[in-house]
């Protein structure tokens, strides 16, 4: 699955730098470069994944298909009464919005960062008057349009037909904005961190797979935070994994109080800050020692 | 029996090709293991907001996540690896390297779906049949042996219908290369994690006739139980059969089509 991708994206990248280096050659400053070189890149990769977009569909309804399971498992268990304060609506209204947020955070740059390093590909990347975040970033734009078009629509329909029950407070709608921006930021760069090990340790993507399990089970997938039984409840309250997923539906379906709402932005904050404290040491140290392969 | 013989050969190259990759054995444990917990916390967690459910309880859930564990351990031990060689990506029909496959004195089908082997499949079997385990002690039903010949034969259909998808999702390749319905079928299966009978009904019946991953689990886990309603075992056998004669006819149809391939 992640080599397709991983196709894909070389494909793009190899035409992105013949891009990058007549930027390079055409003596503009460099704050120009960055972001004309930037947008360029982004609206490329943008432009190669729709055109793969089956391709993409087939992923993000691979993704969305557990959170379906739970959706229709915990609405049976709700029946006509509740479940633990939830009604059968209330779940449904969980789970689809579970879905599009999931979906908007997800990074898959995260497990495609890895390959790069280890094939050498990073090499193209160093060599480009960008930083290679812009490589990550239009992968992340290109993605995040190209699963929407399939997301939306899907999730559009299984609302009309299941019958969500969701009031969305104005409060509640505005903190949901922030929420979900500090969640797709936590998870993104936390994912690149993680991925970064590659520059030390060939296999360190067996890491991102125990991160998306943590992910299923504290974040929100297998049951909304409040449900967990004890530890996991508490696990899932102190680890940063909540703030990337669930936390920004529990705002929007108004399961949290002013304080509750308040206490998870300080949470994402923290685990921001330590995140991309751990990114950037990473990112210096590990380019530092990098050495390519292959050719 | 040559075609035995030739399982054993095979079987002896897949585990001296494994021993050369010591790491891969710790990935693939940290993956097994991690694919079973989520599993069973999934479960879990379910159980602790509500007792049963529509007769399913932790106990007999948990039995038919180990069934769910144990087919997909299966399928990830050969039929798996030997169809993905085939029909996957870069696979065999793709780079027309299915020209020596069809040369060899043997029937095609039989080293299409037994070639390739991983071992390391073996630990999630392993696991599986822990979780197998676990859910039936925690019934605490008593094994007549009526049940657990009800339960085999429910094995072997399911082990059945799901060759018999895949066989024929394969064959698909020979219309079109790069077809990738594998994944969508990948997708769907997730759901016999859970009984049918947890699914609103439209749902309970797509997954029962028309893509039967949800017979696959529930129908021997509910024969571990007793609750197996008489005929369903029958009617899952015939459902096996019928899947696995229509999948064998494509297969060969399909074979007719195929064309070798260049680069």
């Amino acid at each position: 699955m992640m080599q397709e991708a991983r196709g894909k994206r070389q494909e793009t990248r190899g035409k992105g730098q013949e891009a990058g280096s007549t930027h390079h050659g055409s003596r503009i400053t460099l704050s120009q470069i960055n972001l004309r070189g930037g947008l360029a890149l982004i609206r490329r990769t943008w432009l190669s994944w729709v055109q793969h977009r089956s391709f993409f569909f087939l992923l993000a309804f691979g993704w969305m298909v557990p959170p379906l399971i739970y959706l229709f498992v915990w609405s049976t268990a709700a029946g006509g009464g509740t479940v633990g304060g939830f009604s059968r609506g209330q779940f449904v209204a969980y789970y689809l919005i579970l879905i599009v947020v999931n979906q908007l955070t997800y990074s898959q740059t995260n497990w495609t960062v890895g390959d790069v390093i280890r094939y050498g590909g990073m090499n193209s990347l160093l060599l480009r008057p960008l930083s290679p975040v812009f490589d990550a970033l239009s992968s992340e734009v290109a993605g995040k349009v190209v699963y929407m078009l399939f997301i939306v629509p899907v999730t559009a329909v299984l609302a009309l037909w299941l019958r969500p029950e969701l009031h969305v407070t104005l409060q509640n709608g505005l903190a949901f904005v922030p929420a979900l921006a500090l969640a797709w930021a936590l998870r993104f760069f936390w994912g690149y961190w993680l991925a970064l090990l590659a520059f030390w340790a060939t296999r360190a993507d067996a890491l991102l797979a125990l991160q998306d399990a943590l992910i299923f089970l504290l974040a929100g997938q297998v049951a909304p935070t409040a449900l967990l039984p004890g530890i996991l409840h508490q696990a899932a309250t102190w680890l940063p994994f909540r703030y990337m997923v669930g936390f920004p539906v529990e705002v929007l379906t108004g399961q949290l109080d002013a304080a509750g709402i308040l206490t998870g932005f300080a949470f994402q904050l923290g685990w921001l800050a330590v995140t991309l404290a751990l990114f950037s040491v990473m990112w210096r140290t590990g380019v530092k020692r990098y050495s390519a392969v292959g050719g | 029996m040559d075609y035995l013989k030739l399982i054993k050969r095979f079987i002896v190259i897949a585990f001296q090709d494994v021993l050369a990759y010591r790491m891969n054995f710790w990935i693939s444990l940290l993956y097994s293991v991690l694919n079973l917990g989520t599993g069973v916390l999934g479960i879990v967690v379910l159980f602790s907001q509500v007792e049963t459910l529509r007769g399913w309880t932790l106990a007999s859930t948990l039995a038919l996540l180990g069934v769910y564990l144990t087919l997909g351990a299966l399928r990830g031990l050969f039929i798996g690896p030997s169809l993905e060689a085939l029909a996957g990506m870069d696979g065999e029909v793709w780079t027309g390297q299915f020209d020596f496959t069809l040369l060899r004195p043997v029937d095609v089908q039989f080293l299409a779906s037994f070639r390739h082997w991983r071992p390391l499949a073996l630990l999630d079997l392993l696991l599986a049949l822990g979780v197998l385990g676990t859910g039936m002690a925690q019934m605490g039903q008593t094994l007549t042996p009526g049940r657990v010949l009800a339960f085999v034969v429910g094995m072997a259909a399911g082990l059945l219908i799901l060759y018999a998808i895949l066989l024929a999702f394969s064959a698909l390749v020979f219309w079109s290369p790069g077809f990738l319905f594998t994944w969508l079928f990948n997708a769907l299966l997730q759901m016999a994690r859970y009984p049918v009978g947890l699914y609103p009904g439209w749902l309970r019946l797509v997954l029962t006739w028309i893509v039967p991953v949800g017979v696959m689990t529930t129908i021997p886990a509910q024969a571990l139980s007793g609750d197996l309603p008489t005929g369903m075992l029958a009617g899952a056998v015939a459902l096996a059969l019928a899947f696995f004669a229509g999948a064998t006819a494509l297969f060969r149809t399909g074979l007719r089509r195929y064309a070798s391939a260049s680069s």
